[in-house]
């Protein structure tokens, strides 16, 4: 039965993910596409931790939710917001 | 969102589960066994066993075990390729002055509040990944990815003047990047040191006594699981990453007009 659980929370966030990772794809805002590039490291952050996975988990949450952003913030900065046609 | 727009995210779906399903299926190849493999139970049963002190590591974490002592040679590399990238980073905005003087522009006065009390905290959740590192899961890498949050949370907040206003400038963290390295290093080769001093053999990497090799980083002290060399690796590491990362962040958030007098004009 748990078994049941843990793969039926495992497809539900891999959905979201997906459907962030579209999200983030689709947008022309740039700062957004970053926010939903951020929500879909957080599904497969919890992904890694319902698969057993803590050490990644640690290192997977500051990387993809808190060092990536940054980064692209940054570079977004440099360039341009809004995506052009 | 439009009627086309969910189609298409319904199709991505149903592509990704039908491919996981051929692949369940055993129609990329023939599939991995279900069950822990022989050489997960040779790690399990070998990190932490008294009953063979001359195979065993010296911490209760498999993972650190295996990245620090039973692959060591393989984390020494990951971390000089990290440390060979940042120089590259360092090498592209060399000549570029990185000053504190001049007005900073924050945010809210609700966001450095709340900035304020976490950058407090951070540190301290890194240090224990980084310290227990050996014990419960973390390491290193975790804790220096953790810890540079502080970077990131202070120059987005507060302004990147005020990271070099509080004294840590371009080149004391490049000290203290090159301190962690050096560490990991010396460690790495401290026993192999002593065993020359002493007239013994010893290994390179080597954290526990061998056949032939007596040495060996304390393991227990007091009644508390030191480690050996796993506590010494983790904590190095965290130095050298938390740096490293906190001067890639730094060089970044330079002002574009700035850097590009330097690097393209000159």
């Amino acid at each position: 039965m748990i078994e049941v659980f843990t793969l039926a929370f495992l497809m539900l966030v891999s959905v979201a993910s997906v459907v962030a990772a579209y999200l983030a794809i689709r947008e022309r805002d740039m700062v957004k596409a970053i926010v939903f590039s951020a929500i879909q490291s957080a599904m497969y952050a919890l992904i890694f931790y319902v698969l057993m996975a803590p050490d990644i988990v640690l290192v997977y949450i500051p990387v993809s939710v808190g060092i990536t952003p940054a980064v692209l913030l940054f570079v977004t900065k440099k360039t341009e917001r809004y995506d052009g046609d | 969102m439009k009627a086309s727009e969910v189609f298409v995210l319904i199709s991505i779906i149903v592509f990704i589960f039908s491919l996981a399903y051929i692949t369940s299926l055993g129609g990329l190849g023939q599939l991995p066994p279900v069950n822990v493999r022989v050489l997960a139970q040779r790690y399990l049963e070998l990190t932490w066993n008294p009953l063979k002190p001359f195979m065993s590591s010296s911490g209760y974490e498999s993972v650190t075990a295996i990245v620090w002592d039973f692959r060591g040679l393989d984390t020494f590399f990951e971390t000089a390729v990290f440390y060979g990238a940042i120089i590259a980073a360092i090498a592209i905005y060399r000549g570029v002055k990185i000053t504190g003087k001049g007005k900073t522009i924050g945010m809210s006065p609700i966001a450095r509040t709340i900035t304020r009390l976490s950058i407090v905290l951070i540190p301290t959740v890194a240090a224990s990944i980084a310290l227990h590192g050996h014990l419960t899961p973390g390491g290193g890498f975790q804790a220096g990815s953790v810890a540079t949050v502080v970077a990131v949370l202070i120059i987005m907040v507060f302004g990147r003047k005020a990271i070099i206003r509080k004294g840590l400038t371009k080149s004391r963290i490049l000290l203290l990047r090159s301190l962690g390295l050096l560490g990991i290093g010396f460690t790495a080769v401290a026993l192999l040191l002593a065993a020359i001093a002493l007239g013994v053999n010893a290994y390179i990497f080597q954290n526990q006594p061998k056949p032939f090799a007596p040495l060996g980083f304390p393991k227990i002290y007091d009644g508390m699981i030191l480690g050996g060399s796993l506590l010494l690796f983790n904590f190095f590491e965290f130095i050298a990453v938390t740096a490293g990362f906190t001067l890639v962040l730094l060089l970044l958030s330079l002002d574009e007009k700035d850097v590009r007098r330097v690097v393209v004009e000159k």
